[in-house]
């Protein structure tokens, strides 16, 4: 029970008046930051960051986790009640949720979704806590061959399952890579891509890149489709439910946890697929078959516990491996970065306490959210009525607001101009922009493990596959590969899309 | 948002029922341009890696800095050109989409250049003013109903921003002539 004490410490540690306080704090402005339309997880966590930035570090990461779990219950909040995904995760929860709502059960619909991001949220973090370590040990043997082959799995999966087509997929992450190589090389001093532009020298900031390519192009789509009328549905009592819905959700829920945590602990993109597995699984088992697609529960508890479990989930290659599998965890791992914590194998050796501090931290930012949210959860309902044309307008102002605490120059600022059109013809063109995010912050790690393997063993490129570790990850990028052209032409021969039906 | 619903090669009928989310009716002529649009872009990158990794001088180790930028480059170029091969292909049977609203492309360009003006503006106009100016800006382009309404949110929210993270957070923001 070594990691159980060092959690107790962790907690310790998180649990001052002080801290609970930046934790309300966090939870508060990520709720109400997350529950705009249009605004992910991933775009709430880069927009707040700079928050943080001037707090001790203690501070700056419990309220990091406040923001970030907050911005994920935001999120589900939006679904139900708008009908619009702030982020590909919870897409599924609209497909019940917002029907719910409709029904007049969006009190029941948000009740649900929280007390399953809470028990998911839970049993995550814990299996994170007796899951990371041995992970962290295993990956103290990992060499620069091995990390290659873990990086080429995660390009793979993320190209191939953030989106619905390959070739759209693999181009945003090739987009991503290279706007990862501008600046000056690490290993040999050379600038590469710079073009006398004295601001690229340090490369660009990942926070500008994901404010770009999320809220800018979500603003310039609205210039030219319209603001739209889009329809809240009321939530005119408080967040409850009754118990038959107690019963069928909590079956729900821990089934949603059971695939969520596994498959986002995997060293894979994809942080959908627990939620799409997780509502085919309800759809099957339902004692209420005729209430699939009329805004059944149970179709909100599993794919939004799912979700969250699998957020928990990301964080064990993130911690660990210091591999980011969605563009959440992309963020989450350069706001370490700034608070001095490297992911990595070294990571729980060296700076132990900060990392249980953080664990705890999630766990607080949890409980707070649970406590703060379902009497709160109208407060929300209401933000969601702020006309459309305040809410892009402010969130340029956040943009770049973020974009400026980030970089600091004017340069800095024509960048997000630029990257946000870049995103408008993406989101136009129907490119993911998530494996842009993932390519942007993978690349260069991944540049840096292969030209160390290659310096190694003097260029001789079979390094890269001398161990059994490796030759397994290739298998698992070439089988990736195969699966994800093969599925498209299954799935039009059987003329039924797999999953959700 | 965009990644949430990529359109889908045309499957009447069956992807209607089936996923709700995806609304979209399968490919429309924009999305294909769009999408060609970007593999065209992607070339132009793939030329310039190319050509910024061809300038990087030869160094003794192993593997240099254009080891990496070169195999980026080829696949730039190729990725993009299979993007506009499938354009192309996909052109003949886009059917029109959602349409745009009146004035759409000045809009964008006029964003894009309230954005262009607050980036050269900030420094000399101060945080405040030219952030209450970019609200009103994005929010008139939008379509907001009242210019003075507005303006008096813009000013409300940008004064609001300044106190809380100049003053309370310590991120120091630009002033202008006048201290704010």
């Amino acid at each position: 029970m070594d990691s159980f004490g060092l959690l107790l410490d962790g907690f310790a540690a998180a649990v001052t008046p002080e801290h609970l306080l930046w934790a309300l704090i966090g939870v508060t402005i990520g709720t109400a930051v997350g529950v705009l339309p249009g605004i992910g997880p991933a775009l709430t966590v880069a927009l707040l960051l700079p928050i943080t930035f001037r707090l001790e570090p203690e501070s700056a990461l419990i309220m990091f986790a406040g923001i970030y779990y907050g911005g994920m219950y935001g999120g589900s909040t939006t679904a139900i009640l708008l009908n619009t995904p702030g982020e590909s995760a919870s897409m599924i929860t609209t497909l019940e949720g917002n029907k719910m709502a409709r029904a007049g059960r969006a009190a029941a619909a948000l009740a649900t979704a929280a007390l399953g991001s809470f028990v998911a949220a839970t049993i995550g973090t814990v299996a994170l806590t007796f899951l990371a370590p041995p992970v962290a040990d295993f990956a103290t043997s990992f060499g620069p061959p091995e990390y290659v082959a873990l990086m080429a799995v995660a390009f793979v999966t993320v190209s191939a399952l953030l989106g619905r087509s390959l070739l759209k997929g693999l181009a945003s992450l090739l987009v991503g890579i290279t706007i990862g190589l501008i600046g000056i090389d690490t290993q040999t001093g050379q600038p590469r891509l710079v073009f006398g532009i004295d601001s690229l020298l340090d490369g660009v900031d990942i926070v500008i890149v994901v404010i770009a390519l999320f809220a800018l192009s979500e603003a310039f789509g609205h210039l030219l489709t319209g603001t739209g009328h889009t329809t809240v549905q009321p939530l005119r009592e408080r967040a409850v439910m009754s118990k038959s819905d107690f019963q069928r959700s909590w079956p729900a829920w821990l089934r949603g946890t059971a695939l969520g945590f596994p498959i986002g602990s995997l060293p894979a993109g994809g942080a959908e697929v627990p939620t799409f597995l997780s509502y085919a699984t309800e759809k099957r088992l339902t004692k209420h078959p005729e209430e699939f697609g009329h805004g059944a529960i149970e179709g909100v508890a599993g794919p939004e516990a799912a979700n969250n479990a699998a957020a928990a989930g990301v964080l064990v290659p993130l911690l660990t491996i210091g591999l980011p599998t969605s563009a959440t965890a992309a963020v989450i791992l350069t706001a370490f970065q700034s608070y001095g914590l490297q992911p990595g194998p070294a990571l729980f050796t060296e700076s132990g306490p900060l990392v249980w501090t953080l664990i705890a931290s999630l766990y607080i930012g949890n409980v707070m959210l649970l406590v703060l949210n379902l009497p709160l959860a109208k407060v929300w309902a209401r933000l969601l009525t702020i006309p459309a044309y305040g809410i892009y307008a402010g969130v340029l102002v956040f943009a770049t607001l973020g974009t400026f605490a980030a970089g600091g120059t004017a340069v800095d600022l024509i960048i997000l101009c630029g990257l946000g059109l870049l995103g408008l013809l993406m989101r136009l063109g129907g490119i993911p922009v998530a494996p842009a995010v993932v390519g942007l912050i993978l690349g260069p790690l991944a540049e840096e493990q292969l030209r160390r393997a290659l310096t190694l063993s003097e260029g001789d490129p079979s390094i890269l596959v001398s161990s059994t570790i490796t030759i397994v990850l290739w298998i698992a990028v070439a089988l990736a590969l195969i699966a994800s052209v093969a599925a498209p032409l299954v799935r039009r021969r059987r003329r039924v899309p797999s999953e959700v039906s | 948002m965009t990644d949430t619903r990529p359109p889908d090669p045309p499957e009447p009928a069956a992807t209607a029922e089936a996923e709700p989310v995806r609304t979209e009716p399968a490919l429309d002529r924009r999305s294909v341009l769009a999408s060609g649009g970007f593999g065209a872009l992607m070339l132009l990158a793939a030329v310039l890696v190319i050509v910024d990794a061809a300038r990087l001088p030869e160094t003794s180790e192993a593997v240099g800095p254009a080891a990496v930028p070169l195999p980026v480059g080829v696949l730039l170029g190729v990725v993009g050109a299979a993007l506009l091969v499938q354009a192309r292909l996909h052109l003949g049977t886009a059917g029109t989409g959602t349409p745009w609203q009146s004035g759409a492309g000045p809009r964008v360009l006029g964003m894009v250049l309230a954005l262009v003006a607050f980036a050269l503006l900030l420094p000399v106009l101060g945080y405040v003013l030219t952030t209450a100016g970019l609200f009103v800006a994005a929010a008139m382009l939008l379509g907001a109903p009242s210019l003075a309404r507005t303006a008096a949110y813009g000013w409300a929210l940008a004064a609001i921003v300044f106190l809380v993270f100049d003053r309370l957070i310590g991120l120091s923001l630009p002033t202008g002539p006048w201290g704010f």
